[in-house]
């Protein structure tokens, strides 16, 4: 019996090829799509699953409750490892890394010097913790003392080649440290990037830091004994900070966060907004956001198998009719019209697969991840695909199934050509199917039109400075440093080069946060300011523009050392007026110096730049200070004039040697750290694009399908028409009418749904576009033009027949 | 075998009722050949349906084979088409992407019979009608007279005790249909009872007996030509 269901499906296949190819198509670009989606999805979600007793480990992160919206830090006090492990039993082990931001460090073996970044500063539990496997070396003791270093294999490698390196020493910037294992490659699922690890103990943080409640500085992991209850951990370490900790500090070092308890596996999707986090981020929303709309596109595509086979069926209807008449029940042809969906659906799904391995190595390369899509080494996909065919196949075949089978077969066996009067009642659903179709189409282009706005937003805006052009990198060598204003001159001698300036705090590179002291009021207040440490040269290199006063000049020595210079916010949020009011009000900073804590740094306000964006746009606008301090000088920033800047970059290199010729020069532009910031979203904003163009694409070949068989039904009724005098326009018009009120309909529906869903997106950016009006235009525009174009092809052949022959049709 | 009394059916629109059968009754005994004739739209193929157990009267009842089957459910009316009645349509009614051989086995397949027997008998019933030739053919590739053969070798693939025949050669030219006619009466001759509607009184000549309808009621009956 089957086998005469399967003969009959195939012979159909091949006998309506426009009709399997439209089938077979958007099937199988669908079931791409959903594939390709799918393993993003699965791999994101796969993040640190491979670390042993993960579900014990937790990343201890703060919640901010001064913010005016709750912001999530993931560096904490080194004091939260220290109490939770003394005062807490339950939890078995802790361990802290360092946060060091996004540094360079030179390694060197023998001859072999390579600048290397994402090494860790970990406690010695680190391998306690995170139960990584070695391939050389052992875990125990592996970061012991102060001069031990773990590698990852592919660092090994590069300096050792393929020999087991334990025991080798290798220099770290200056320091000698010995090589006491090398990780397993393969980490790209571990939340943190690691080039090699060293301990904490090397550091020799001093004593009085470490157990500071307020130095913000350490990502902090926990392992909870089997069985201990997390929700009680963190409920007990809030109420240990209120009644333990807080009584023991001053009124300024008083704690205005609250304690959390991040399970491990959340780390890597759910933190995508935290601040001070180097963890390698994914982000949930994105993922869900995918997820739907690989749901959508397979959608569409069921959708056009449903309504191509029940706009068939009046082909089909005969065949049903003599089924009947032999006596074959309406479950038998149920189950065959059943079997030639999965049928179909087992083609697609095959070219689906064939197609997907073809397209995952440039999915792969877009996204820098590893995904595999080996179906002979993987029995389980092989299941998951036999499920998929199972599924899509009865899901988009039983409602055709059981119109077709609940044929009269004396209804349908008389006339030639049925009557539409039998189909009436499967139209509603075809244009239902059409209007959710195009709604999900119309909800796609509109949100890829405002993201597409929003990232050209992001990389475009006006930042309040001159980001153009800008080399920047960080000083190196003893020499450098010491002699760091003469190696700013020499640069600004090169030819090319328009201005340098040497600070620590540029736009796009990690900024300094520190408190300000403003007289308000007869009070003396501290509120939490972006500290930049500029030179005399900052605001003409970058471009600022200052609103009130001057810039710092060399020539009034008191500038050094009593000279303050705000942005706008920063004069708004301190009460202090007007720009032009603010100037000469005396402000306070605690200096930065370890030998005397209490020393403070009193000056003027010389001046106040516009605002400018020194971060991603995600962050609002905090005030921010600008002042001399030599003392924390490390990067150096180089205008280029517009031309010719290969040879200027030569020029700047030439001096870097002259100044640290044991040294490589590492050197990036200003304007690249902007775009980095914004990868995720022009990530969204391509995969958008590619999405969109399938859901589209997979409902416009389902259009067409039905516009064939419209065009078909109605042949004989355009014969007439056009024997009484209509002319193809009107035809066109006529055909085209009952497909564009669908696509109206559909706009309707999907344009608050983007609407709410594009605002939700939006809020998350402190700096955003208004909803662009526009997009819902164009989107709506656009999907009509595609549809009418899809349906007038078929409108305009069916009108330009001869009308006799069409007549002939009954 | 078939017992039809006071059968009645009416087809109804939105505004008019239109009585297709009113009142009608005769007989068939088994291994009768008889033909039901009248003009268009007396009523002939509505009659033939419900014999057929394809439709349902709205009045009346009717017996087949000693069983009222006036109103049974459809899972019994479709046991009883394959076991005991064979169709042959005016346009012959194959399944277009089945061959010859699979299009005449289709209704053992139905009726469960084994791949071996199934494939003798449609051996065995294509020679019979001389088509064994074309049996991997299929349908469109051969002539009306070969098509119409092929639905006869399908209607009788199974052995039923009714053929019943809905203007057998109204498709076919003069001496396609006379063959046609000739399997029919061999068949009737062989034992299997014929219900044949018609408008050819050439064609009414090779029944027992004719039964003529008007405006659905039976005017003539039992008239032997």
């Amino acid at each position: 019996m089957l086998k005469n269901y399967l003969l009959v499906a195939y012979r159909n296949l091949l006998r309506h090829k426009g009709f399997s190819f439209i089938n077979i198509a958007g099937l199988a670009l669908g079931l791409t799509a959903c594939l390709l989606i799918g393993l993003f999805v699965h791999d994101e979600l796969q993040f640190d699953q491979f670390v042993p007793d993960g579900s014990r480990i937790y990343r201890v992160y703060t919640q901010q409750t001064t913010t005016e919206t709750p912001e999530s830090h993931a560096s904490v006090s080194p004091m939260f490892a220290t109490t939770l492990k003394q005062e807490f039993p339950e939890v078995e082990q802790t361990m802290r890394i360092l946060m060091t931001g996004a540094s360079l460090n030179l390694l060197q073996a023998g001859e072999k010097k390579i600048y290397v970044e994402d090494g860790l500063i970990a406690d010695s539990t680190f391998f306690g913790i995170f139960q990584l496997p070695f391939k050389y070396g052992s875990p125990t003791g592996a970061l012991d003392g102060t001069s031990s270093v773990v590698l990852a294999e592919e660092v090994a490698r590069n300096f050792f080649g393929d020999v087991n390196p334990v025991g080798k020493e290798l220099k770290i910037n200056s320091t000698t440290v010995v090589v006491k294992g090398v990780l397993q490659s393969g980490l790209d699922k571990f939340h943190l990037k690691i080039n090699y690890i060293i301990p904490l103990a090397a550091a020799q943080l001093p004593q009085q830091r470490m157990s500071n409640w307020g130095w913000q500085q350490f990502y902090t992991y926990v392992k909870l004994k089997p069985g201990a209850d997390v929700r009680q951990t963190q409920a007990k370490l809030r109420d240990y900070l209120t009644q333990k900790v807080q009584p023991t500090l001053s009124e300024n070092d008083k704690l205005t966060s609250v304690p959390y308890l991040q399970p491990l596996h959340e780390v890597h999707l759910y933190s995508s907004s935290f601040k001070y986090d180097s963890s390698v981020k994914g982000n949930i929303t994105y993922v869900k956001a995918l997820g739907v709309i690989a749901g959508f596109i397979l959608l569409i595509a069921c959708f056009n198998f449903v309504n191509l086979a029940t706009a068939k069926s009046m082909q089909r209807a005969k065949e049903v009719g003599i089924r009947k008449t032999i006596g074959a029940s309406q479950q038998q042809l149920m189950l065959q019209f059943l079997s030639e969906t999965v049928l179909l659906t087992l083609v697609s799904v095959v070219l689906a697969a064939v197609l997907t391995s073809l397209l995952l190595p440039v999915l792969n390369d877009f996204t820098g991840k590893k995904m595999a899509f080996d179906l002979l080494r993987n029995p389980a996909l092989l299941g998951l695909l036999a499920v998929l065919t199972l599924v899509v196949g009865l899901v988009a075949g039983f409602y055709p199934a059981l119109v077709l089978s609940s044929f009269q077969p004396v209804k349908v066996l008389k006339s030639a050509v049925v009557t539409d009067g039998i189909f009436g009642r499967v139209q509603w659903l075809r244009h239902g199917l059409i209007v959710v179709q195009f709604a999900l189409s119309v909800f796609l282009i509109v949100c890829a039109f405002v993201v597409f706005q929003q990232v050209s937003y992001l990389h475009n805006k006006d930042l309040g400075f001159n980001r153009d052009q800008i080399m920047f990198f960080p000083m190196r060598g003893e020499n450098m440093n010491k002699q760091y204003e003469t190696f700013k001159n020499e640069l600004r001698q090169v030819p090319g080069v328009v201005a340098a300036s040497i600070g620590y705090g540029f736009p796009g590179d990690q900024v300094a946060g520190d408190g300000l002291i403003v007289p308000t009021n007869g009070e003396k207040k501290e509120y939490p300011t972006t500290q930049l440490m500029v030179d005399y040269d900052y605001i003409k290199t970058l471009g600022l523009q200052l609103v009130a006063g001057r810039d710092f000049s060399k020539e009034l020595t008191t500038d050094k050392d009593h000279a303050f210079i705000l942005n706008e916010t920063a004069v708004r949020e301190f009460g202090l007026g007007t720009p032009q009011q603010a100037l000469g009000k005396t402000v306070q900073w605690p200096v930065w110096n370890d030998k005397n804590p209490d020393s403070l740094k009193v000056g003027k306000i010389i001046g106040v730049v516009k605002d400018f964006h020194y971060k991603s746009l995600y962050d609002r606008l905090e005030p921010a200070v600008l002042q001399i301090f030599p003392g924390a000088y490390w990067k150096v920033a180089v205008k280029l004039k517009g031309t010719d800047v290969g040879s200027a970059v030569e020029g700047v290199k030439q001096v870097w040697t002259k100044f640290s010729p044991e040294n490589p020069i590492e050197y990036r532009f200003l304007d690249d750290n902007f775009d980095e910031m914004y990868k995720a979203e022009d990530k969204l904003k391509s995969l958008l694009w590619v999405f969109t163009g399938v859901a589209i694409f997979v409902g416009c070949l389902g259009l067409f399908g039905l516009a064939t068989y419209a065009a078909e039904r109605r042949k004989k009724e355009i014969g007439i028409r056009k024997v009484l005098g209509a002319d193809v326009s009107s035809i066109v018009a006529l055909l085209s009418k009952e497909f564009m009120v669908l696509v109206v309909v559909a706009a309707v529906i999907a344009f608050p749904l983007a609407w709410l869903a594009m605002s939700r997106w939006l809020q998350d950016f402190a700096y955003r576009i208004d909803m662009p009006l526009w997009a819902f235009g164009v989107a709506g525009l656009l999907a009509a033009a595609v549809a009418f174009l899809t349906v007038s092809y078929q409108a305009i052949k069916a009108a330009t027949a001869n009308p006799i022959n069409n007549m002939r049709v009954n | 075998m078939l017992q039809i009394n006071h059968l009645e059916k009416i087809y109804r629109t939105e505004e008019v009722q239109t009585k297709a059968l009113n009142n009608v009754s005769f007989t068939v005994q088994e291994g009768e050949f008889v033909a039901i004739m009248g003009p268009s739209g007396c009523g002939k193929s509505t009659l033939l349906n419900i014999i057929g157990l394809l439709d349902e009267p709205d009045g009346g009842t009717f017996t087949f084979a000693g069983t009222d089957v006036t109103h049974v459910t459809e899972r019994r009316r479709a046991e009883l088409r394959k076991t005991h009645i064979g169709f042959v349509f005016q346009s012959f009614n194959l399944i277009e992407e089945l061959t010859v051989a699979e299009n005449v086995e289709l209704p053992l397949i139905y009726l469960g019979v084994g791949a071996t027997e199934r494939k003798e008998k449609v051996q065995r019933v294509l020679e019979k009608m001389q088509i064994m030739h074309r049996r991997n053919h299929f349908p469109q590739q051969l002539s009306g007279g070969q098509q119409q053969r092929v639905a006869v070798a399908r209607a009788v693939v199974n052995s039923p005790r009714l053929i019943l025949a809905d203007e057998p050669t109204g498709n076919l030219d003069s001496s396609n249909g006379n063959e046609v006619m000739e399997l029919l009466t061999e068949l009737n001759e062989a034992g299997t009872t014929i219900v044949m509607v018609t408008h050819s009184e050439h064609d009414a000549r090779y029944a027992h007996r004719v039964v003529r309808l008007l405006d659905g009621q039976v005017v003539l009956e039992n008239v032997r030509v």
